[in-house]
């Protein structure tokens, strides 16, 4: 049942996407106690697309990404990025390989301003996993600094960025985190529900944040529960139904797609 | 609301750096003159000579003991361990050995970075209340091997005593010469504390205060990072358990108690913590209260002070700092003439502790 699935998505992943594969996940298994949370999925994410992965409450999303970043170790099962293996490094090991992570609340450091939020991802690619260096003062003339300055302005936080960050409102600070992630210099990026809790007015904008990034070739995994969102921005999206892979392919393919209705339909009775 | 309006003043900072660093010169200046001078002013306020090196000795302690709690927010209810550790092998030193302060403090400084190396690898893995409780363990287990399985060397409950007179390349160090040492110490340790608050390594210990998860998640290694800032603050801590033996021949087994690790919270959070020059103030409040108001007002003290911290915590989270930046607003910003506006800490600096 599970290989038939994995053949059906290969075959549909050389159909529509360009580029290799910058992510490839094979056979990935995680229980916890009696729950299969993630039952042998397996994907290609494409180099510079942006995919998408939905499906209904407890289908496995959040885990499945919570095991690319190393916050959760799965059981079986191999994830490589750019064709070296990620499992089992600490996390910030494998933010240091290229992926960032835009969590479902905001994570950001609330009472600094924003250039010290962004500094600290400009210095974190700058220097590595760490540094000491504690002599030199963090001023206008650091490179890491500057750096920040420019990105906030091509997110449009400039004129905020000597605020505290704890100020912001939800969408500025979806805003700062994926500054954050731009400095970091990523080249996958992990977004669970970037949009949720936004009013409309904040997730469009986000939406077209997210376009803008794009074109600097940064690839993005997206779990999304609002369509709106999905189908604004992936150019492939896979549908996860109980820790399986239920359907992939391209968006109007999955709109249409028998399985998947049933899986949120389904889940409606 | 953000988004359209393009920032003009991005790059005015290039001579600002100049600026800093001449307002920072200035304050330092200002700040080694009121240390310097102190021996001479703290007679005028009911003070002693004495007194004054002792407020050496605990400011060196509290404002290490910030780089880890007010910067990283690692609340160590260890440090006499590194306090205490050094001066007992300080005491050591003079016993059996040489009465040389060079020699002592080398040693010093060597016994508590292995000692720092070893609590720090044990404690540093768990977070928060955990870690706290992991460091006073240790810390008491270290007081407790003092008084019983290592009391040939320390003299047990007794303390450690010596007949000793500590010298510097054979001249003896007693009365101002040790005040003198100490001051040195002290300005030298601020200065190095403010410079590496604002140094790329200090924004990332400020940000794990802030949030270590981010950070982590940012690619950044937030356990060498803690690592770093434990070891830093135990060598200040070290410092000043040299200090005190110096200053006083002999080593009360006191100074291994956890009541000293509390003692040194207790400055921290009356000066201000996070600011550096609170917890210093926080150290000559309380050095001044215990040696000098406790004689007016007698046996009440302890209570006046518990008071007074209880009030501080209520009232004033940000410590004396927090008083003082309110006064340096109210006055319009002239009582403090030519000298940098007081850091006050940012608002929820203590309350998310």
């Amino acid at each position: 049942m599970a290989q038939v699935q994995t053949a059906e998505m290969e075959t549909g992943h050389r159909g529509v996407a360009p580029g290799a594969p910058i992510l490839e996940v094979a056979g990935l298994n995680k229980r916890f106690g009696g729950l299969q949370a993630i039952n042998n999925v397996s994907l290609n994410v494409a180099k510079g697309s942006i995919h998408a992965i939905i499906g209904p409450n407890g289908a496995g999303k959040s885990t499945f990404l919570n095991c690319m970043i190393g916050l959760i170790e799965p059981d079986t099962g191999e994830v490589n990025f750019e064709g070296r293996s990620i499992k089992g490094l600490t996390p910030h090991r494998i933010i240091q390989r290229g992926i960032a992570r835009v969590f479902q609340t905001p994570q950001i450091f609330p009472v600094m301003s924003l250039v010290d939020n962004v500094t600290i991802a400009a210095l974190a690619k700058r220097d590595g996993e760490f540094k000491f260096n504690p002599i030199k003062p963090l001023n206008g003339a650091n490179s890491a600094r500057q750096e920040a300055e420019a990105i906030l302005e091509q997110v449009g936080l400039a004129d905020q960025r000597h605020g505290d960050a704890e100020h912001l409102s939800r969408g500025d600070k979806r805003r700062l985190e994926l500054a954050i992630c731009i400095a970091a210099h990523a080249k996958l990026l992990l977004l669970d529900e970037p949009t949720a809790g936004m009013s409309r007015h904040d997730t469009n904008r986000t939406i077209d944040l997210l376009k803008t990034i794009s074109e600097t070739g940064m690839t993005k995994v997206i779990i999304e529960h609002d369509m709106h969102v999905v189908f604004s921005l992936a150019q492939r999206v896979t549908v996860l139904a109980q820790g399986t892979v239920i359907a992939d392919g391209t968006p109007e393919e999955v709109r249409v797609n028998p399985k998947v209705k049933e899986a949120y339909l389904g889940g409606a009775h | 609301m953000s988004t359209e309006t393009a920032s003009a003043p991005v790059r005015a900072a290039g001579n600002a750096g100049v600026k800093t660093f001449g307002r920072e010169i200035t304050f330092m200046m200002i700040f080694s003159a009121i240390v310097l001078t102190m021996p001479f002013w703290i007679t005028l306020i009911g003070g002693y000579q004495g007194l004054a090196t002792k407020i050496m000795v605990w400011a060196i302690f509290a404002v290490g003991f910030d780089i880890l709690l007010g910067f990283t927010g690692l609340l160590s209810f260890g440090h006499a361990a590194f306090f205490g550790g050094a001066a007992y092998i300080t005491g050591v030193v003079f016993r059996d050995y040489t009465s040389e302060i060079i020699v002592a403090f080398l040693a010093s400084q060597v016994g508590v970075m292995i000692l720092a190396v070893i609590i720090g690898f044990l404690s540093i893995r768990r977070t928060g209340i955990y870690f706290s409780i992991l460091t006073l363990a240790f810390a008491s287990m270290l007081f407790a091997a003092a008084l019983a399985i290592f009391a040939p060397f320390t003299g047990g409950y007794d303390g450690l005593t010596m007949r000793t007179t500590p010298s510097l390349f054979g001249m003896p160090m007693q009365g101002l010469s040790v005040f003198y040492m100490g001051a040195f110490m002290l300005i030298f340790g601020f200065a190095v504390a403010r410079t590496l608050k604002n140094s790329a390594f200090g924004l990332m210990l400020r940000s794990i205060k802030e949030n270590p998860m981010r950070l982590e998640y940012t690619g950044v290694n937030v356990w060498a990072y803690k690592m770093a800032a434990f070891i830093i603050s135990a060598h200040f801590a070290a410092v000043a358990g040299f200090l005190m033996v110096v200053y006083e021949p002999y080593v009360a087994t006191k100074f291994l108690h956890w009541s000293t690790s509390g003692e040194v919270v207790i400055m921290s959070v009356i000066g201000g913590v996070g600011t550096l020059l609170g917890p210093i103030i926080g150290a000559a409040f309380l050095m001044y209260f215990e040696n000098v108001v406790q004689s007016f007002i007698g046996e009440q003290w302890k209570l006046v002070l518990g008071l007074i911290f209880v009030l501080v915590v209520i009232f004033l989270p940000g410590g004396f700092m927090q008083l003082g930046s309110m006064i340096w607003k109210a006055t319009g910003q002239k009582a403090f003439g030519g000298a940098p506006p007081p850091e006050g800490p940012r608002k929820h600096d203590s309350e998310r502790e």
